[in-house]
């Protein structure tokens, strides 16, 4: 059984971010970076279904991990690989400019990683539901379209179902709004977008890092030319919206003048 | 030893100074001795010889330095010839036992001129004046190890004191043979010369000490042996961890990563208990005993031998080396105590991070709080998970200048001096006491963990990103002074970063207000607070040796009290080892016992030194702290209170 987990690399929470002069994009100069949370999560549960896989006798499976973006996301894939993926494929996109990430809708980028998958025909496509930065939540199930895949979203649990034809078939636990959720069989081979907290993430170690090291780090050139059919037009901080005021004068005063806010401004009362 | 002396003379002077020797040995008894002789030291060296293989046959250790001779010369004496740890833990055994082992070295040449003697040939009788003196100096410690060697045997299996685990035969059988080897040797001094009795005696004593020679490896008593190459081969610093090296080294994962230093300091162990009599870990019923960790690889280098593939933490509770499992690690706090305690020289620190840093950096150890303090530690760089924007706030909040280089200190927080409550009035406090002073400070614009709980809980890889984030930060704002007011900021940056680099000199708070004692004295206004009993963190005694300094302080503030354990016996107050992060305790709460011993002493105020022992104490204080609780309050907030309000104009936020 093969696995294949996308893993973005994006801004780190803290990151001071700046946008660029042009107002269409964030400068990268200074910013630290680190994997997308719920891709976290879903290489969590690649490497969970890897040891199920081997517990059930399913034999060995295989997780590889993918990512699409400059030099700099080897790091990611390095960490990825560090807490147990068995190697990695790096779709090359330049720095900036022409082919950059910058320059690449969802579509774009699912075209890119889809056709690294292509090339190594795994059962499973793990994708995270959405990236910390841009939130589109797009580039997985668009890959499923492209790819020709059934798929399941919002998945926060993954386990093989059936008897006989056990690993044909996989059972997913979705998450539903308030607190539901929803089990969904899914015949292999398949995509699913993984929704943060379904796990336990574990720790990277020294022992993963160095390994590591030793492990394969494919790279493949960004093949498909950039096709954007959206436009970013502005990008900008949030707006700092919430004002404070104080009322002042004898209490009073203070009350009649709260009770008059909260009548006719907030209309709670 | 005036009183030895005195000793020496009266019985020099009774006894005439004459060792009663046996009448001259034939042949057949001659041969008949050398063969004994020879056994004995056979069986010495065929029981001795897999202790020998196992102690050599273990890894290298590559950080051993010998160099500076001078310490180690100075511990050697003080430790192990002057037996000054042995007496100052435990008194009056501690001196018996300096007795039995000081009238040893006088009995070395007794000895010699024993065994001599049976080949026709009594050295001391041919010593003259030196000879006289020496035979009744050794009768003087004759008569003292022999009381000494009573009173332990009488301690041993009268008393039982519950630290010395089971009655052993062994220990029985030992102090028979010590006090025969004494009694023989006295009797030979009021005996006729060459009389049957003197032939009696002299082959008794023989036999004892032939007798006593090969049990000595195999058992506790290799004590005698090992421990004073163990104290003198001691790793210099306190709880000092190895580098990791190379692909394959992890931690303790297997006998392969034992070293000879921990394999000799394994079968030195004495069994004396001390470790685990002090530890707090095993006074509130954790699964944790020091002893037994000790004794536990010393049981796997005799089950294994040397280099063993087998894995060192075993699951089966009843394995050969049961002490050695994953939830004893982790439940230690890394107090020291245990380590501080032992007579000689065993240093339980590295061996117990050192199983932890095996199971951390393998993956094989899985906690759930563990593991949430790791990612927040790998994604928020702080140890309690919250966002850095947090402490920006605060630091705005308090107007604490940006370090820029012209200050003379850079103010480090800390965790728990960024993010806690109680730490951030810690150094809120400490920050008005450095502007009344006049000494200008800035803290970092960001801050990252300095890595202690994850060097403590043996995460190399966390802790050495850690180390070298704030190395580079330290260096990119050219500081070259800091201050905290964390002892475990202090000791991870001071000891354990020199594995990254160097970092800047670095003092705890409590030296920065000793040192500025005088003016602060002046500065300060009101009454004294009353009594303070101060309670020493263990990272800043044990672990730096800092005892005076803090209480200085607290001196200034108020009248100083001792808790019955202070200095180098203080208890811990449970949160070190990175315990503070890993959830409830299983049995009695460390923290508790350690606040009713503070309360015991009907101290007004409770001082700490450190944010954590305050936040431990906080919390018990609101479970045993009863009706009407002492206050709590860091030595920083003890001067703060006394200063003027005018002193404190706060300092202006730049940059
Ligand atoms: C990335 C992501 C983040 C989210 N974050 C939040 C959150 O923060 N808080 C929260 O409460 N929820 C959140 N949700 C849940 C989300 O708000 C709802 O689940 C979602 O809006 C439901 O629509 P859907 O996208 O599943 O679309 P679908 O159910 O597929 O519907 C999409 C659209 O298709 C059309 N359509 C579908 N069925 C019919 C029909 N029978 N007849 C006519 N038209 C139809 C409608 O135009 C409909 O709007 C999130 C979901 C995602 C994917
Ligand atoms: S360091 Fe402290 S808690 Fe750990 S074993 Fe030693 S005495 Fe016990
Ligand atoms: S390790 Fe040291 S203190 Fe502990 S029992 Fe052995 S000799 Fe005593």
């Amino acid at each position: 059984m093969k696995i294949v987990v996308a893993v973005k690399q994006v801004p780190e929470r803290e990151a001071v971010l700046r946008v660029t002069p042009d107002g269409r994009s964030i400068d990268e100069s200074d910013v630290a970076w680190t994997m997308n949370e719920p891709d976290a999560y879903a290489l969590e549960e690649a490497l969970q279904l890897k040891q199920r896989a081997a517990e059930a006798g399913l034999g060995e499976a295989e997780v590889v991990v993918l990512s699409a973006g400059p030099e700099r996301v080897q790091s990611t894939l390095r960490e990825a690989l560090a807490k147990g993926a068995d190697r990695a494929l790096h779709v090359v996109t330049p720095e900036s400019g022409e082919g950059s990430l910058a320059e690449r809708g969802s579509l774009d980028v699912a075209r890119l990683l889809a056709e690294a998958v292509k090339g190594e025909q795994p059962e499973l496509v793990l994708t995270g539901l959405q990236s910390d930065d841009l939130g589109a939540g797009q580039t997985g199930v668009v890959m499923a379209e492209l790819l020709g895949l059934p798929h399941a979203t919002l998945v926060l649990q993954v386990e093989f179902a059936g008897q006989g034809g056990v690993g044909r078939r996989i059972k997913v636990r979705r998450e539903l709004e308030d607190g539901w959720t929803q089990f969904v069989e899914v015949p292999l081979p398949a995509l699913l977008t993984i929704q943060s907290g379904g796990n336990r993430l574990r720790y990277a170690t020294l022992m993963g890092i160095k390994r590591a090291r030793q492990k394969e780090m494919r790279e493949l050139s960004a093949a498909t030319p950039t096709q954007r059919v959206d436009e970013v037009v502005k990008v900008s901080p949030p707006l700092r919206l919430k004002q404070t005021e104080m009322l002042t004068g004898a209490a009073e005063e203070i009350a009649a003048k709260l009770v008059e806010r909260l009548r006719f401004e907030v209309k709670v009362l | 030893m005036t009183a030895a002396g005195m000793l020496v003379g009266i019985v020099g002077l009774r006894l005439n100074l004459r060792l009663a020797e046996p009448a001259s040995l034939g042949l057949g008894a001659r041969v008949l001795l050398a063969a004994l002789m020879l056994g004995s030291a056979g069986l010495f060296a065929w029981r001795g010889a897999p202790i020998a293989r196992a102690i050599w046959g273990s890894k290298k250790d590559t950080d051993l330095r010998l160099r500076p001779l001078g310490r180690r010369g100075w511990r050697f004496f003080w430790e192990v010839l002057c037996q000054a740890k042995v007496i100052r833990q435990r008194r009056l055994p501690g001196l018996a036992h300096a007795l039995v082992y000081w009238g040893f070295l006088a009995f070395a040449l007794v000895t010699i001129n024993d065994l001599a003697e049976g080949f026709g040939c009594d050295l001391l009788a041919r010593a003259g004046a030196f000879g006289a003196f020496y035979v009744a100096f050794a009768g003087a410690w004759a008569l003292l190890v022999a009381f000494a060697i009573a009173g332990l045997f009488a301690r041993r299996f009268l008393a039982r004191p519950k630290w010395l685990g089971e009655v052993s035969l062994e220990s029985g059988v030992i102090a028979l043979l010590i006090f025969a080897l004494m009694a023989t040797y006295l009797a030979m001094l009021v005996v006729p010369q060459r009389s049957p009795a003197a032939a009696c005696l002299w082959w008794a004593h023989t036999l004892v000490l032939l007798a006593f020679l090969p049990i000595i490896p195999g058992t506790k008593h290799l004590h005698l042996l090992l421990s004073p190459l163990t104290v003198f081969l001691k790793r210099p610093e306190f709880s000092q961890l190895s580098k990791l090296e190379g692909d394959e080294e992890f931690g303790l994962v297997t006998g392969k990563d034992l070293t000879r230093i921990i394999a000799l300091q394994a079968y030195s162990c004495v069994e004396c208990g001390r470790c685990t009599e002090h530890c707090p870990a095993a006074a509130t019923g954790k699964v944790l005993n020091p002893k037994e960790v000790v004794l536990g690889v010393k049981a796997y280098l005799n089950s294994y031998g040397p280099g063993s593939d087998a894995p060192l933490l075993q699951d089966e509770p009843e394995g050969r080396q049961k002490a050695l499992s994953m939830p004893a690690a982790f439940a230690c706090t890394t107090c020291g105590s245990c380590e501080y305690q032992c007579p000689v020289g065993v240093q339980h620190l590295p061996v117990l991070i050192g199983l932890r840093r095996g199971a951390v950096n393998t993956g094989a150890w899985e906690d759930r709080y563990g593991t949430k303090l790791f990612l927040s530690l790998e994604r928020q760089g702080n140890s309690l998970g919250m966002g850095a924007a947090e402490r920006d706030k605060f630091i705005a909040k308090q107007r604490f200048p940006l370090f820029d280089g012209s200050q003379e200190y850079c103010l480090w927080l800390g965790c728990m001096g960024s993010y806690d409550p109680k730490g951030r009035e810690i150094v809120a406090d400490f920050a008005r006491v450095m502007q009344a002073l006049g000494t200008s400070f800035g803290v970092l614009k960001k801050e990252s963990c300095a890595g202690d709980p994850a060097r403590r809980l043996g995460n190399d890889l966390l802790f050495g990103e850690l180390a070298e984030q704030g190395l580079k930060s330290f260096a990119q704002a050219g500081v070259k002074k800091i201050v905290t007011v964390c002892p475990h900021c202090l000791r991870t940056i001071a000891s354990d970063w020199r594995e990254y680099g160097v970092a800047p000199e670095i003092e705890h708070h409590s030296e920065f207000m000793a040192r500025h004692a005088a003016l602060l004295e002046r500065l300060m206004v009101g009454e004294q607070g009353g009594s303070v009993v101060y309670h020493d963190p263990c990272y800043l005694g044990r672990y730096r040796e800092v005892y005076e300094p803090p209480r200085a302080v607290v001196a200034m503030a108020g009248e100083l009290v001792e808790a019955e354990r202070h200095r180098e016996r203080s208890f811990c107050c449970g949160a070190g080892g990175g315990l503070a992060f890993l959830g409830e305790e299983a049995g009695d709460r460390v923290s508790h016992g350690r606040t009713r011993e503070l309360m015991e002493t009907g101290a007004k105020t409770i001082g700490t030194a450190c944010p954590f022992c305050n936040s431990m104490f906080r919390d018990a204080l609101g479970e045993v702290g009863g009706a009407a609780p002492p206050q709590l309050l860091d030595i920083a907030q003890l001067v703060a209170r006394r200063l003027p309000a005018q002193a404190l104009d706060s300092g202006e936020l730049k940059g």
